[in-house]
């Protein structure tokens, strides 16, 4: 694993909220993002830090400077090209599941790799099967994702965030609505996900204890980089 | 990269067909939109068309396409003015007039031009005149129709609406006469009585009645009679190729316009076609055609709103759903097409069922008894074209009602969403 290498650059950035006054929210900020890092953004709200995020995530793209992943700008790309990245190259984690209800289990982490299409369904399954296994959630794989606990839901959208073996898991307070116990289970998956797989992850969040768990982080505060 | 060309849909497809499945009262109520505006639109179309063949059977039931015959033209002329200065005063009391042409004398001849056109499907001369019926002490004024037995029954088909005796029997029987059923009730005869006519000339004779005609057109059952052309000549004392009338069907009643010009130019008599003698049915049932068309356009747009607002409710509620979608890397297009599935489906089995329920209700209605003119039930029409249009705009709503929703869908900003 070469470490040295950036998976993500962020040069110059800045980020204007239009409604209802015009107002800078990211202050020309630029930073680096290694490959195989456990990044953590904390910050106050209103501190710029998930507005930051979904400028990562490639949703947002009113924005001005630029935004590379693993040497690709993706500045200035369509929507619908960056859809086809998120989908191959970023797995999400949000503070509200955000689960298909009227999908199982495994249909939900399923769905991203059927998206992108490069595997047969079979071979997607025995991911999805080898993923929830990985998260202890092998025997709710065919239960209604509505079915399950908020603290299984949340397992499940990081089984899906894997699914499709992203460059980076962006995650938004990923245990910000979860008990404490859930909370600790959820950090103890992403602390290993980046020990053992490498997997480079980027969160947001203002759980202190979350942050200090992490490689790195960045605290913001109007707008800017503190640290 | 062709591999995810053909799996794209599937999955698109896929989540489509939970959307449908998860909300089947939802999906339901759409459906039964869809098959109740098309069901609508056939029943409506098919009744319409029924009424208005049935109309079109008893109209031209005594009415042929093409009606050719005389008109003795109003004539100005004065033979005094030539013979005299102008300026003369002149005072002509009791001017007489002078019949100058009579019917049509060369049947045969105009027949046979008549014969040459290819659309023509049947020609017959026919000899109208005004008699009385005499039975007794009773009097009765109506019509004698001198007709060739076997070419006006091409024509109008009124062999097979003569109630008693047989029409072939005019072929048969010179003497013999076919009454209309209200006018033989009140002469009081019936077959094989005698029935004493007098023309306007004062000629009176007596003919065996060979038959009893019912057409259901009241006006004719009460005052019309039928002899043989033949009889009819002799009775009114005319040569073997007069007739009044010469009848003419043609393939497609509605192309008349075009034979009648050429016909004008061919032959030196009145050309009238049934739409200018008769406007008033081309008037009724152009106005029927446009009633059920509106009454069931309005139906099928119904229905479309009722679709609209579903699926508009349906995408409010799953507005999380699509941001996260959108998040996992589905596009635009890929939300479009998930929604756009959907409204197809209901479409296509909305306007599947709701075709056998317009045949099923236009069966049933087929069957509901109404005895008013010939008719024995309410008329039903099938016509496969408007099969084919009930099942197009059915789809065709649907998918313009879920397209509008849709859309919406596809560019729904997850950020906005999510963040909430």
């Amino acid at each position: 694993m070469k470490t040295t290498e950036n998976a993500l650059q962020v040069r110059s950035l800045i980020k204007y909220f239009h409604d209802p006054q015009t107002f800078q929210v990211i202050k020309n900020i630029s930073f680096d993002v290694k490959k195989g890092e456990f990044l953590s953004i904390i910050g106050k709200s209103g501190s710029g830090k998930s507005t930051l995020l979904y400028v990562l995530s490639t949703m947002d793209t009113d924005y001005e400077g630029s935004l590379e992943f693993n040497g690709e700008r993706l500045t200035g790309k369509t929507q619908n090209q960056l859809a086809a990245f998120r989908n191959e190259h970023i797995g999400f984690v949000f503070q509200f599941h955000y689960l298909l209800p009227e999908f199982s289990t495994l249909q939900n982490v399923m769905l991203p790799a059927l998206k992108l299409g490069k595997l047969s369904s079979e071979e997607i399954e025995h991911h999805a099967y080898e993923n929830l296994r990985l998260l202890d959630l092998e025997d709710q794989s065919l239960k209604k994702a509505n079915k399950l606990s908020g603290g299984q839901q949340q397992r499940v959208a990081i089984a899906r965030a894997l699914i499709n073996n992203p460059s980076v898991i962006m995650g938004d307070e990923p245990t910000g609505n979860l008990d404490s116990k859930n909370s600790l289970a959820v950090q103890d998956i992403f602390r290993n996900l980046a020990r053992e797989f490498g997997q480079t992850i980027i969160c947001v969040t203002h759980d202190n204890d979350f942050a200090r768990n992490t490689d790195r982080t960045i605290e913001m505060a109007d707008g800017l980089i503190l640290k | 990269m062709k591999q995810s060309k053909i799996k794209k849909p599937t999955v698109n497809r896929q989540i489509a067909w939970t959307h449908l499945n998860s909300k089947p009262g939802q999906t339901l109520v759409a459906l039964l939109g869809v098959t109740f505006g098309v069901s609508m639109y056939i029943f409506m179309n098919s009744f319409m068309n029924g009424v208005n063949q049935a109309q079109d059977d008893l109209a031209f039931s005594t009415l042929a396409h093409i009606r050719i015959y005389n008109d003795d033209d109003k004539r100005s002329y004065n033979p005094a003015e030539s013979f005299f200065d102008a300026g003369t005063l002149l005072n002509i009391r009791n001017k007489k007039s002078l019949q100058y042409t009579d019917g049509i004398k060369n049947t045969s001849q105009v027949i046979s031009i008549i014969e040459k056109q290819p659309e023509v499907t049947g020609i017959t001369p026919q000899l109208n005149f005004s008699v009385f019926f005499r039975s007794g002490s009773k009097k009765i004024n109506g019509s004698i129709s001198g007709v060739e037995p076997a070419s006006e029954n091409q024509l109008f088909g009124i062999g097979s609406k003569v109630i008693a005796g047989s029409w072939n029997k005019l072929d048969v029987q010179k003497s013999g006469i076919i009454l209309g059923k209200l006018l033989a009730e009140k002469l009081n005869v019936g077959l094989n009585d005698n029935v004493n006519v007098l023309n306007s000339d004062g000629v009176s004779k007596n003919y065996t009645v060979v038959g009893i005609v019912e057409t259901s057109v009241k006006e004719i059952d009460k005052s019309r009679a039928y002899l043989n052309i033949a009889t009819a000549r002799q009775f009114q004392g005319k040569n073997f190729d007069y007739s009044s009338d010469i009848q003419v069907n043609l393939r497609d009643r509605d192309q008349t316009a075009s034979l009648v010009s050429q016909l004008k130019s061919a032959i030196p008599y009145q050309v009238e076609s049934w739409q200018t003698a008769n406007q008033q049915l081309l008037a009724a049932s152009q106005l029927r055609s446009i009633i059920a068309i509106a009454v069931s356009l309005t139906i099928l747009l119904v229905a479309g709103f009722g679709i609209y607002n579903i699926m508009n409710m349906t995408i409010n509620e799953k507005i999380r759903e699509i941001a996260i979608l959108k998040a996992m890397g589905f596009s635009g297009g890929d939300i479009l097409s998930i929604f756009l599935a959907q409204a197809a489906v209901i479409g296509v089995v909305g306007g599947i069922t709701g075709v056998l329920l317009g045949m099923g209700i236009s069966a049933a209605v087929n069957q509901v008894p109404f005895k008013v003119a010939g008719l024995t039930t309410l008329p039903i029409t099938y016509n496969p074209a408007d099969f084919v249009s009930a099942i197009v705009f059915g789809i065709a709503t649907t998918l313009f009602a879920g397209y509008l929703p849709a859309r919406k869908a596809s560019k729904i900003d997850p950020v906005v969403i999510i963040r909430g």
